[in-house]
């Protein structure tokens, strides 16, 4: 899931100040499910607007609704009915939501007011934790199921460094595990250890490129 | 029960915008709901239906029949109890992945999506509590 946190409340002011009738659009899909971006944190979001706003003597406060997926065109009629009777539009979704919305109204100033932090898992409820950067180059299944990109302080492909303490701790912080001494607890666990011996080459870091994914069944339909 | 819960519970309907939300999109919805032959051919593409043991509740188009159908049927005048059984058919029931298959083509997440507009129109939709516990997506 992706999670994400809510921008700080002045940055989302001086983005819609200036605008006379907005809407906050919730997202009803991963932003819910990490408390930030659901009906009920749009709900939260127009009030705090409206109150610090009325503080500096400007009386607007945004209207709310939510879809259940911004990054989904499916989801978007009842949105597409009432889009236009706004100047500015709100986006409480991930990053890809955001830009989504952006390109279905372009003649909309669309802004973000949440900062999409990670893909993650729930640890519990309400404690999200980073266990995948979308590298690309899955190594999981070497490193028995433990990210050394996302887990490991220097993200190495071939640990551990030098900064690993006798209780496998990271240099960073000794709150830290370090990723790669998990690394080989598990694998001795798994009697896979020679894995840790091979050297991996150097990524090609393919994520730092756009990336689109047709699904193997479905490339005849969208081929060019 | 948190204290969201009980200012949802206590809310009263408000019927006239639910007609309206209704009215605006009766054509094209009222046309999926009467086009659905009862083939039942949708079942087995939900994956909850397969993993509740085939239980009907999770038939594609017995959620939609039970939920927008319902919405439909009764003219949107329907009570807070009513609204709270359809909210468990298309959150619960349903987490909105898309892989339902009609071989009439009727588009049944959008129906869903659109009678979770409708709830969500009465401050109706999951809470903290219920959407980590279960498939409340």
């Amino acid at each position: 899931m992706i999670v994400a946190e809510r921008k700080p409340l002045d940055e989302i002011k001086e983005m819609i100040k200036t605008f006379k009738k907005v809407l906050n659009v919730g997202c009803g899909g991963c932003t819910s499910i990490c408390f930030t971006g659901g009906q009920r944190e749009v709900g939260q979001l127009n009030e705090d607007l409206e109150n610090a706003l009325k503080q500096e003597g400007k009386m607007l406060r945004p209207d709310g609704f939510t879809i259940e997926r911004q990054c989904n065109g499916d989801f978007y009629p009842e949105l597409d009915e009432i889009a236009n009777d706004y100047d500015a539009i709100l986006s409480m979704a991930c990053g890809a939501g955001v830009q989504f919305l952006a390109d279905r109204y372009p003649s909309k100033p669309v802004f973000p007011a949440l900062n999409t932090t990670f893909v993650g898992i729930d640890r519990d409820i309400g404690w999200f934790e980073e266990n995948c950067r979308t590298c690309r180059e899955c190594v999981l299944g070497e490193t028995a199921g433990i990210c050394p990109i996302t887990r490991c302080a220097k993200s190495l492909f071939n640990g551990p460094c030098g900064g690993t303490s006798r209780d496998g701790k990271c240099e960073v912080s000794k709150d830290t595990p370090c990723a790669w001494f998990e690394i080989f607890k598990r694998l001795k666990e798994q009697n896979r250890l020679e894995n840790i011996l091979k050297i991996k080459p150097a990524r090609e870091w393919r994520n730092q490129t756009r990336g689109t994914m047709v699904h193997e069944d479905y490339q005849e339909r969208y081929a060019k | 029960m948190d204290q969201a819960i009980s200012n949802q519970d206590m809310k009263e309907v408000d019927a006239k915008k639910i007609k309206e939300l209704l009215n605006r999109r009766k054509g094209k919805m009222k046309r999926f709901l009467s086009y659905c032959a009862h083939c039942s051919l949708c079942a087995e593409s939900c994956f909850l239906y397969m993993k509740y043991k085939k239980d009907p509740r999770y038939m594609p188009s017995y959620k939609v029949i039970h939920s927008l159908g319902t919405l439909y049927r009764k003219r949107g005048k329907v009570d807070r109890k009513c609204l709270n059984e359809i909210k468990g058919i298309v959150w619960r029931n349903c987490v909105l992945c898309g892989r339902c298959y009609c071989p009439i083509g009727i588009h049944v997440p959008s129906m869903i999506a659109f009678a979770r507009a409708v709830l969500r129109s009465q401050d109706i939709h999951p809470q903290h509590n219920e959407a980590s516990s279960e498939s409340w997506l």
